[in-house]
């Protein structure tokens, strides 16, 4: 029997109540963003009734003292505010669990606790299994989690398991990854999060693209010159980040998933239709489509690699990437990379994508810029300074998001002049009510059964196919590209302004 | 210059004057997404209208007309004031929405209708908001070219009539005209709530055994009940109860009901000063109680669910009370408003009864 209620009321998938298992509770994301997510969704009524929270991590704690923790600080980082009156009901449903990731007795005392919640609840629940520990711990996790049969559910419910990132490191730790994780859920089961396509403007991407008439027949090689994709942070390694970092690298940190992804849904053909594998299958497609820079000549002409020495920014001294707090000084890590993409499709024959990802560079701005090819110019060549540029379809995706056209208008006058002139939308003068977090959309969608906005299996390897290929390169080869410099505050090395100039492009200023 | 409404202008020169607000200003960006027209027929509602506007161009940008008809005065004449609301967008930028006031007096026919429609931003929907009575001045084939009509119908003395009006206006209006009623607003946590309910199974397996029906609501708002209870029976598959007439004892009506399978099933309806809108909605089957209550000014729902061996209980928001809030929550909103369509028919047999 369905819900009759549900029937016409609001158009997303239903979220189902569960009780969330968060392993690595104690940490910095659980207590930033995804108990503050959970809260969100309740003072919004969208969180299900009888949602029940239970923290997985290894030092001593009281329920109460884990509480206290959380509720210090979603005061502090709530998206709407913090209030009592919620946070009361909603806290009472969370508990801690205390046990060692690796220790079996403590995964069997977690399933006595997930079968007394049901007893009171008078029936069999759902489980969400929220994995947001260091990534080495994710094989003894959901080995564990098999061995205490929690990864089956009773009949009637279901039980999934959300991978934070970094789904593996390479094509290889990604693969035994998987496999860990096909073995423990089906892949229906298996929630790969990649939070940049919990946001908004990355959801429009696909409205943008073919809700409206205008856009898709233009969006291929005959009109489009070339596509640029930035993500520029302006931080470095504060907060003793660096130690991760620089194991990881600009490429594996942000490229692989983020960037791509974006790639993806910026460039696929349109899905048969909005399910999961509708647009799953075609995202695929485009990541196996990218020519693969397979030797170290191809990823020296292809691919620039860079760290930052030593600059200013906003006016503050920075030091450079080697200085860096838990940084090895004579790290080979790339603090920045900027990559040509050749997509060999009928659709994109032609068209480079550029790709760049950098710290400390002058702001923070996740942009994708559209560069259509300009007009035949036949009228207005002759005029003194010719036509200036074509036309660009900006997408911000943070901050200030937003949409953005640039076309070519006279300038008032008696004389013929020409000049660039914008459109601009942001979505915070229109809409003045804020976006939900990334992680509040994508842990409903989670409840739902609703994979659309999370990586399927062959999406992470294919990406990291074409990703290790560059790594490779770069630590393996016997003539290994070269690593650039630019100093802090600076939109970048000289290299990567060549990698468009030989293009005869140039990367947008933002 | 009116504190509220701003410069007063001639009609003629308002496009001049408007722009003449944005010329010497590089600090502001002027906005909007929605055309949108109040219209009353109440002395003094224009200050009050440019109050809500205020409030609702915080979320929803848009350029504000607003209409005050005067009857008192027969001689036809038009006035205008022309002013800005400015709110600073996430801490940085000033966003600000233009808003023109008018009162008209005299015999308004055409008149009103061409000098709205010649301040309308172009290509942006057309939001129209009749306060009150729908009058001889709605019938004037406005709705030929509104996108969404917002009434109120807990406003109404008659609704029945006003129902009336308001078919003939659908009928024959040439858009795909959307009518937001903010009396079926104001259920909508109620019936967001009520559905995350029955996710749980305990309540849905209760949903064929139910009983009894009992709806809370504030006197004025007996039109928001009344919905309320007609989309429950709707979605729930009840049929009006055949040889029982409702029935009407001090502040409770009684509508009798009758399942999908043919068992009874009794529906009230109490009115009282002191409750919210809507104070409670409870849904009864044996061992199994569904409740939402909310006291006034409260800005949470509480929501139970009670069977024989526990009870479940959490919060959920409340519908706003202001009807800044109520429009600006269907503004956010949007959709075709196809619930309510459907439900239309059920509330007004209702309402007959
Ligand atoms: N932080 C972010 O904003 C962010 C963003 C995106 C992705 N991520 C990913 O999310 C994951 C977690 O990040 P985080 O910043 O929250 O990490 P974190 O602050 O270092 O937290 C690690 C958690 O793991 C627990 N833990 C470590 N060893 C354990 C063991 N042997 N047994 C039981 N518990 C153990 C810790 O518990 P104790 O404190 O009790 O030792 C703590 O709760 C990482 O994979 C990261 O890449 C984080």
């Amino acid at each position: 029997m369905t819900n009759p209620f549900r029937e016409d009321l609001v158009s997303r998938s239903r979220p189902e109540s569960c009780t969330v298992v968060i392993f690595g509770a104690t940490g910095d994301l659980t207590h930033r963003k995804l108990v503050p997510a959970l809260y969100n969704l309740a003072v919004d009524g969208e969180l299900p009734t009888g949602v029940k929270i239970i923290g997985f991590a290894r030092r001593e704690k009281s329920d109460a003292e884990f509480r206290e923790g959380l509720l210090e600080l979603n005061r502090k980082v709530s998206r709407s505010g913090h209030d009592d009156a919620i946070w009361g009901p909603f806290s009472e449903n969370i508990s801690y669990h205390q046990s060692e990731f690796t220790d079996p007795d403590g995964y069997k005392r977690l399933a006595e606790r997930l079968d007394a919640i049901d007893q009171e609840r008078g029936r069999k629940g759902n489980r969400l299994f929220y994995i947001a520990s260091a990534p080495e711990f994710f094989d003894p996790i959901l080995i564990s989690l098999k061995e205490a049969g929690l990864n089956e559910a009773a009949p009637g419910c279901w039980s999934r398991v959300i991978v934070e990132k970094p789904f593996g490191t390479d094509l290889a730790t990604a693969k035994h990854l998987n496999e860990v994780v096909n073995a423990t859920f089906h892949e229906s089961d298996t929630y790969r999060i990649d939070h940049y396509l919990g946001k908004e403007t990355a959801q429009n991407l696909m409205v943008l693209r073919f809700a409206n008439a205008i856009f898709e027949p233009l969006w291929n090689s005959r009109y489009i010159s070339h596509i640029q994709i930035t993500c520029a942070e302006n931080l470095g390694m504060e907060g003793g980040r660096g130690g991760y970092y620089d194991h990881a690298g600009a490429l594996r940190d942000m490229v692989q998933n983020h960037l791509l992804q974006l790639l993806s849904l910026v460039a696929m053909e349109p899905p048969t239709d909005l399910s999961a594998d509708g647009v799953r299958d075609e995202k695929v497609k485009v990541i196996r489509s990218l020519r693969q820079w397979d030797t170290p000549e191809k990823v020296a002409a292809n691919v620039v690699r860079a760290q930052y020495t030593a600059g200013h920014i906003d006016g503050a001294a920075v030091p450079g990437y080697r200085e860096e707090d838990r940084v090895n000084p004579e790290s080979t890590t790339e603090a920045y990379v900027a990559v040509r993409l050749l997509i060999d499709t009928w659709r994109w024959s032609g068209v480079p994508f550029y790709i760049r990802m950098g710290k400390r560079l002058p702001k923070k701005s996740t942009e994708i810029s559209v560069h259509f090819k300009p007009a035949p110019c036949v009228l207005f060549n002759a005029l003194p300074g010719g036509v200036p540029g074509g036309n660009v379809l900006v997408i911000r995706i943070q901050p200030d998001e937003g949409i953005s056209l640039r076309m070519v208008s006279k300038l008032p006058g008696t004389s013929l002049r020409l000049e660039p002139v914008k459109m601009d939308f942001h979505y915070a003068t229109s809409f003045g009510k804020g976006s939900p977090e990334a992680y509040e959309r994508l842990l409903l969608d989670a409840m739902a059964g609703d994979a659309t906005l999370f990586a399927r299996r062959d999406e992470v390897e294919e990406a990291w196919k074409f990703i290790d290929h560059i790594e490779h390169a770069w630590h393996q080869s016997d003539n290994p590209p070269p690593m650039a410099n630019f100093t802090a505050g600076s939109w970048g090395p000289k290299e990567a302004d060549d990698l468009l100039d030989q293009d005869g492009h140039a990367w947008r200023r933002l | 210059m009116d504190p509220e409404l701003g410069e007063e202008v001639p009609v003629a020169s308002i496009d001049k004057e408007l722009r003449k607000l944005w010329e010497a200003d590089e600090v502001h960006t002027n906005a909007s997404l929605i055309n949108l027209v109040t219209c009353s027929e109440q002395t003094g509602s224009l200050r009050q209208n440019s109050a809500i506007i205020r409030e609702l161009t915080r979320e929803h940008a848009c350029r504000a007309i607003l209409v005050e008809f005067d009857r008192t005065v027969e001689i036809p004449s038009i006035r205008a004031w022309i002013t800005a609301h400015c709110h600073l967008a996430e801490g940085k930028k000033s966003v600000c929405c233009e808003q023109i006031a008018f009162v008209f007096t005299g015999r308004v026919t055409g008149r009103f209708r061409n000098t709205v429609f010649g301040h309308l931003n172009s290509d942006l929907p057309l939001v129209f908001w009749w306060q009150g009575e729908l009058s001889d001045v709605f019938r004037e084939r406005l709705s030929s070219v509104i996108d969404r009509l917002v009434i109120d119908s807990s406003s109404w003395a008659d609704p029945v009539a006003n129902f009336v009006r308001l078919n003939e206006a659908v009928a024959s209006s040439t858009l795909d005209l959307v009518v937001q009623d903010l009396a079926w607003t104001r259920t909508w946590q109620y019936r967001l709530s009520l559905a995350g309910m029955f996710d749980d199974p305990v309540a849905l397996s209760a949903l064929p055994s139910i009983e009894t029906v009992r709806i809370v609501h504030h006197p004025k708002h007996r039109s928001s009940a009344l919905q309320l209870l007609a989309w429950i029976s709707i979605q729930a598959g009840w049929r009006q109860g055949l040889g029982l007439a409702a029935s009407h004892e001090g502040p409770v009506e009684t509508f009798p009901l009758e399942s999908k399978s043919g068992h009874a099933i009794t529906a009230s309806l109490e009115a009282d000063e002191s409750s919210a809108p809507l104070g409670l909605l409870e849904l009864n089957a044996p061992g199994v109680t569904v409740r939402i209550s909310r006291t006034a000014g409260a800005a949470h729902l509480l929501r139970e669910l009670i069977t024989s061996a526990n009870s479940q209980t959490s919060l959920a928001p409340a519908d706003p009370d202001d009807d800044a809030g109520l429009v600006g929550a269907q503004l956010a909103r949007g959709g075709k408003n196809t619930l309510y369509r459907k439900v239309l028919p059920r509330f007004l047999e209702l309402l007959g009864d």
